[in-house]
């Protein structure tokens, strides 16, 4: 069963078009590594999913079901970690993760239980009880990354969500992509870091200026374009060559 | 987590939101982490120099509000007795009084742009928001405005029992809650199409600044309030005058509020009361009709709350000053730094610039105290209020060290600075040039006007005085990199200290007062202090600095 399906999906800001004609088709358990340059319509697919950007062409069908009919049940299933999240902390954890577990329907004493123990499993139990802001940045990830989990989604979102997080940590999340891949999830997973997209997805969709210009697994990128790693398809398809240029200049000035 | 009576009272009323389609427990979840969130905002009423303890700054600042309420409303309300008048100042302050409070406080609340990304991408509908959103305004309008108008509402009730009865008296009082309702939604729009229009040609940045500089006016009005409540009495005395109808006053909204109570409880039935009141009714009604269909647009203009503006770059003219009043590249780049920071930092504006006004206001304020007899007052020595300019120095000098910030101060760490002494120096040069010599040479001017050219040389040394003082207020408070420490930390148990420094002012005017006995001793006065002045700016910075709590040497 197709857990995303996106049919041609258009969207425009003033008269740019900042996705063009996407479709797309997910299955239960893929791992998708989405990526694309700065600005090139990534995160306005994801906020089209899960309902916060409307005005698009096309149709978006989640879990089967037809997003635009405004039933927003499907965001049940779903789990979101969205770049440099914004959260409300003047808030303490507990108090935050209780209200979004609230949010998706889950009971306090259910939240609770299992918010102090994934507190305690990311190591930042000791913080439950103090206001966000005073934490790290790296302890203010794992609060959005246990908020985004509580209510056990089939189908997460994940952009940049292992920024501020140390290399242990890093590790711990990797493996735990894994896991929930076996268990069936759905993972969306938006970066920059090609090393980390490279080895923890088993479908890459690379999008630049608004178009789908590669989906398919890393080993079959390979072959389609020369590049040994992902960085260099990444480049290579994106059209970007100058590098050596750019950074002999910057040298250049530098040096004045 | 704490419960609201505000939701234990919706929870009565369940069954509406059930009609309405409306996702009841979600609603309440949304509501009790937004007064959670209200109860730890600190109100710009209740000031941000009280320590982050676990209060509810909300229900503090609802007693300040009914004490606002009690001494600029009650008086009037025993002293008037030309209805017309009376509902007419009344709803005027209640109108005032609101709108600030609710710009000033509520901004933040209303222009929350997390909601959207936080809330909406959970299985939330927006209708539920939406509602959200209504009933916490609608909560923290209902509070604020009890808290306002209860005095004035109590003492108009028995003002009218005594006079004219019971019955009577139930009917005004029920009229004139009629009336706030409709002043309350009036203010809900008028607020949100305010922000709608405002944010429709300017940035959000720019919005934010009007936003500043209305909790600036508000924490300004609030201290000149305390500083003539005595006089509220005499002042309401003065307007206790027969209503003529003008045509302008059909443009002033507090007019409309008067027609209502002349048409109904003195049976007045000129054209002008009629027009009011069908305006008062007509016009909150309409604005609120508009303002439900323009919802949307609102939520979607605030996606340009965090779009910034281009600044403009640091003038020529200022280069020129610039270079003239610092000597090093060094000191010249700390200069401008400096003068940016304060020319940005909406905290430091929040705390400093009220104080500024009031040494605005000071030196005239008790100028005319005595009188207004200008012939007299010019051959006084009345001009030694204009020290009251330097009144604001400790609140400014202390609050440099502090920025929102703070942790930015890394790079004064990290970089090859020798002597933070030129960094202190240049920062209080930028606050001096950027506010005090401008607010100090209009006053000066204005008092030569007042006093003739004979108190020059004493402008003259007022100006040094203010210079020395300057360092010493700085060095009173420890000796701190500027813009490097956090706001929360501002105000611990810095009273005494305040009190202190004020009183070393006064030992400073009080010499100068000695030396205006011979008026010949202003000159070697003078010269003493020009030294004193070089000498304090050269030395008096140096030793020990701190850095996030570690002391360094320079």
């Amino acid at each position: 069963m197709s857990i995303i399906k996106i049919t041609d999906l258009s969207m425009k800001y003033d008269s740019n078009f900042v996705l063009n004609s996407i479709n797309l088709d997910v299955k239960e358990g893929e791992i998708i590594g989405y990526i694309g340059p700065n600005g090139a319509g990534k995160s306005t697919t994801v906020k089209i999913m899960l309902g916060l950007v409307t005005g698009y062409t096309g149709k978006v069908e989640i879990f089967g079901e037809n997003i635009a009919l405004g039933n927003v049940g499907y965001k049940k299933r779903i789990g979101y970690v969205p770049e440099a999240a914004e959260i409300y902390d003047n808030l303490t954890a507990r108090e935050y993760l209780s209200f979004i577990g609230g949010l998706y329907g889950l009971s306090d004493n259910d939240v609770d239980v299992k918010a102090k123990e994934l507190m305690k499993l990311f190591d930042i139990y000791d913080f439950y009880d103090q206001r966000i802001n005073t934490y790290s940045k790296g302890m203010r990830q794992k609060v959005v990354i246990i908020s985004s989990l509580l209510h056990n989604p089939d189908l997460l979102f994940l952009d940049e969500p292992l920024s501020g997080l140390d290399a242990n940590t890093v590790m711990v999340i990797k493996e735990l992509l894994s896991l929930f891949s076996q268990k069936g999830k759905t993972i969306f997973y938006s970066s920059h870091i090609m090393e980390v997209v490279e080895k923890i997805s088993n479908r890459i969709i690379l999008i630049n200026k608004g178009q789908i210009v590669a989906d398919g697994s890393f080993e079959n990128l390979k072959d389609q374009v020369h590049g040994s790693t992902l960085e260099q398809i990444f480049n290579e398809l994106t059209g970007f060559n100058q590098h050596e240029d750019i950074a002999k200049n910057i040298l250049a000035v530098i040096e004045g | 987590m704490k419960d609201f009576l505000t939701l234990k009272i919706l929870d009565r009323f369940q069954f509406i939101f059930k009609k309405l389609k409306v996702d009841y427990p979600t609603l309440r979840k949304i509501l009790q982490i937004k007064f959670i969130m209200d109860s730890r905002r600190v109100p710009v009423s209740v000031g941000r120099t009280k320590k982050q303890a676990d209060k509810d700054f909300f229900h503090i600042s609802l007693l300040i509000y009914a004490f606002m309420g009690f001494f600029t409303m009650v008086p009037l309300a025993i002293v008037l007795n030309n209805k017309m008048a009376l509902m007419t100042f009344i709803f005027g302050l209640i109108m005032f009084l609101l709108l600030m409070t609710v710009i000033a406080d509520f901004s933040s609340v209303l222009l929350d742009v997390r909601d959207k990304s936080i809330i909406l991408t959970k299985p939330v509908n927006p209708k539920v928001l939406t509602v959200a959103k209504f009933i916490h305004v609608f909560r923290y309008l209902f509070l604020v405005t009890i808290s306002l108008v209860g005095p004035v509402m109590v003492t108009l009730l028995i003002k009218y029992t005594y006079l004219e009865g019971t019955l009577y008296a139930l009917l005004f009082v029920l009229l004139f809650i009629f009336e706030v309702v409709l002043l309350n939604l009036f203010i809900i729009v008028f607020t949100t199409l305010l922000y709608l229009f405002i944010l429709r040609f300017f940035s959000g940045e720019k919005l934010k600044d009007i936003i500043n500089y209305i909790q600036i006016f508000m924490t300004l009005v609030i201290s000149i309030g305390y500083q003539i409540i005595g006089r509220a009495f005499e002042i309401t005395e003065i307007f206790d005058i027969e209503f003529t109808s003008k045509w302008y006053h059909y443009l002033l909204m507090p007019f409309w509020f008067g027609g209502p109570f002349e048409l109904f409880f003195e049976a007045n039935y000129d054209i002008s009361i009629i027009i009011y009141t069908i305006l008062i009714i007509i016009i909150p009604i309409t604005a609120f009709i508009i303002y439900t269909k323009s919802l949307g647009t609102f939520e979607n203009s605030l996606l340009k709350l965090n779009q910034g503006d281009k600044q403009k770059p640091y003038k020529e003219k200022r280069k020129f000053i610039t270079n003239i009043i610092n000597k090093t590249p060094e000191e010249r780049n700390f200069y401008r730094f400096s003068y940016q920071m304060l020319k940005s930092e909406r905290d430091f504006k929040l705390r400093v610039y009220p104080s500024l006004g009031l040494s605005m206001v000071f030196p005239f304020l008790f100028m005319f105290q005595s009188g207004f007899d200008l012939t007299k007052l010019a051959d006084s020595k009345q001009y030694l209020n204009l020290y009251f300019c330097a009144f604001m120095m400790p609140m400014v000098t202390y609050m440099l060290r502090y920025s929102k910030n703070y942790k930015a101060a890394w790079v004064f760490y990290s970089t090859p600075i020798s002597d933070f002494s030129v960094f202190k120096k240049a920062a209080l040069k930028a606050f001096l040039m950027r506010l005090l010599v401008p607010i100090y040479l209009v006053e000066s001017v204005i008092f030569t006007c007042i006093f003739g050219i004979r108190i020059i040389p004493d402008l003259v040394a007022i100006f040094f005085t203010i210079l020395i003082f300057t360092i010493i207020c700085y060095r009173v408070f420890g000796n701190f990199i500027p813009f490097s420490q956090p706001v929360e930390n501002a105000n611990k148990g810095q009273t005494v200290v305040f009190f202190i420094i004020t009183a070393i002012l006064g030992l400073m005017v009080g010499i100068h007062y000695a030396v205006t006995l011979f008026p010949i001793l202003i000159y070697p006065y003078n010269f003493i202090l020009l030294i004193i002045t070089i000498l304090a700016w050269k030395k008096g910075l140096n030793g020990k600095v701190n850095i996030n709590g570690h002391h360094r040497y320079n």
